[in-house]
């Protein structure tokens, strides 16, 4: 495809066409203006499809300011796994150049804003934005990288090749902080915005498209009981229930689950899954659980599970009603030694039994 | 000691909140300008204080942290009552569950 480069290259060095760039951005590259950490967040967590000369746009951009001539070849994979079982059968890629693209200006940027701010100012900074978002972001990635070593195989190459990866939208955390503070992480920024992971090298550069599904819990986790928790274009998908890998087929079992289905299944992580799944409430009342402990704070269920430590649960009332005016109900898993239903609550919050006396609750 | 759904604020003695706490400059407040104590990563909805303040982290995605409220405050969430807090040192507790072989995770509402 043809190249606005002069455009481009004028945009960022001359402040006039700078100026005029900003209201004007040239075509495949839109404005690049600052975006807020709740933005990138959005940034990390987007799906459908990339813009891929947007995208094409950044990764020219980055290599520019990186001092480097523009990548002769673009591939594009339909998702990080296909790029890297795409890398592993490519020549002529020249030499990874993911140095000079991104870890150099990111230094040098992380520098120069640890510098005006201080120690200080650079950890409010951090904890403002990037700190919100690393959490998150990173175990996704991690988990990525464990579903592309199990669907490759192990091998000291494909660890090389994951390394030479610049992680794109998930490179959101660092981007909050750093991007927008001028000109030398426009081009990462921009790619991150409208693609997933990219490998640049010397002669080609190979992007990712985006996930077509990507579900979490409320905390962040990847969380989903029928289907891929995260899944891209290709068919490539990581499945998980609150956080938990989970082979594909697990997920499927689990709408016809009986308390004696559970009680057989040896891997007590998975067991932990289908206890979840099947709803701790129902288990207990399906299996004739009796509760242990009754005080004002809620009541206390145990379950033996047989090669298992026992399941140990505090039943918590809200104290807010819900719209219909009912109280929703609540289970707690609580370590096994629990005899109270005070102690198994106070717990929750890492306080003792003695310590934990609200005055006030809602 | 108060609690708010998943998050619990339990009074601390002034002299008892390490000096680095008291120097702290705090935790940025978000776009509405509220100390926020913990946030639902999907609903959005945070439990969170206004007015004068500070929130110091100490350390861990997920506190503990120590919230200064030299005026006194509100604690407000979507689903839950507010609930007025005195003035002073508070410590805030994200409530947990136990999970076998693993580290206790946070539970979120």
């Amino acid at each position: 495809m043809t190249t606005p480069t002069d455009a481009l290259t004028g945009s960022v060095t001359d402040p006039e066409a700078a100026a005029a760039g900003a209201a004007d951005a040239p075509a495949g590259l839109t404005k690049l203006t600052p975006l807020s950490t709740d933005d990138w967040r959005a940034v990390a967590a987007a799906t459908g499809a990339a813009d891929r000369a947007a995208a094409e746009a950044g990764v020219r951009l980055a290599y520019r300011a990186a001092g480097l001539a523009e990548p002769r070849r673009v591939l594009w994979a339909e998702s990080p796994c296909a790029a890297v079982a795409l890398l592993q059968t490519s020549e002529n890629l020249g030499r990874s150049v993911r140095e000079e693209v991104r870890t150099g200006p990111w230094e040098a940027e992380r520098a120069r804003a640890h510098e005006e701010l201080g120690p200080a100012g650079y950890a409010a900074l951090w904890s403002a934005t990037g700190g919100r978002l690393w959490e998150p972001t990173r175990a996704l990635t991690d988990r990525i990288r464990a579903g592309i070593v199990e669907e490759l195989g192990d091998d000291p190459k494909l660890r090389l090749l994951l390394l030479d990866a610049v992680l794109g939208q998930h490179d959101a955390a660092w981007l909050a902080a750093l991007a927008g503070r001028g000109t030398a992480l426009d081009g990462l920024a921009e790619v991150a915005r409208h693609a997933s992971w990219w490998w640049p090298y010397e002669e080609t550069v190979v992007i990712c498209e985006r996930p077509v599904e990507l579900h979490r819990d409320e905390a962040g986790r990847l969380d989903r009981g029928d289907g891929p928790a995260l899944a891209f274009p290709d068919g490539f998908a990581l499945y998980a229930w609150r956080g938990m890998p989970v082979p594909a087929d697990f997920l499927a079992g689990l709408a016809d689950l009986t308390p004696d289905r559970i009680r057989a299944e040896e891997n007590a992580e998975l067991r932990r899954v289908m206890l979840e799944f099947y709803g701790y409430d129902r288990y207990l009342a399906d299996s004739g659980a009796e509760p242990v402990h009754r005080d004002e704070t809620g009541v206390l269920w145990r379950i033996a599970l047989d090669g298992d430590e026992d399941v140990a649960m505090v039943e918590v009332v809200n104290s807010t009603a819900e719209p219909d005016g009912t109280f929703r109900t609540y289970w707690l898993r609580v370590p096994p030694g629990t005899r109270t239903a005070r102690e198994g609550v106070a717990w929750t919050f890492g306080v003792t039994a003695q310590e934990y006396m609200p005055v006030r609750q809602t | 000691m108060y609690r708010q759904g998943d998050v619990l604020i339990m009074p601390v003695a002034e002299d008892s909140v390490p000096a680095r706490a008291l120097e702290d400059a705090g935790e940025p407040r978000d776009g509405r300008g509220r100390l926020v104590l913990a946030l639902g990563e999907v609903t959005g909805h945070a439990h969170a204080v206004q007015g004068p303040g500070r929130l110091v982290r100490e350390r861990g995605e997920f506190g503990p942290m120590l919230l200064h409220l030299p005026q006194g405050g509100r604690v407000v969430h979507e689903e839950h009552a507010a609930i007025p807090l005195p003035k002073g040192w508070f410590r805030v507790i994200r409530q947990r569950e136990y999970v076998p072989g693993s580290v206790a995770r946070v539970v979120a509402d």
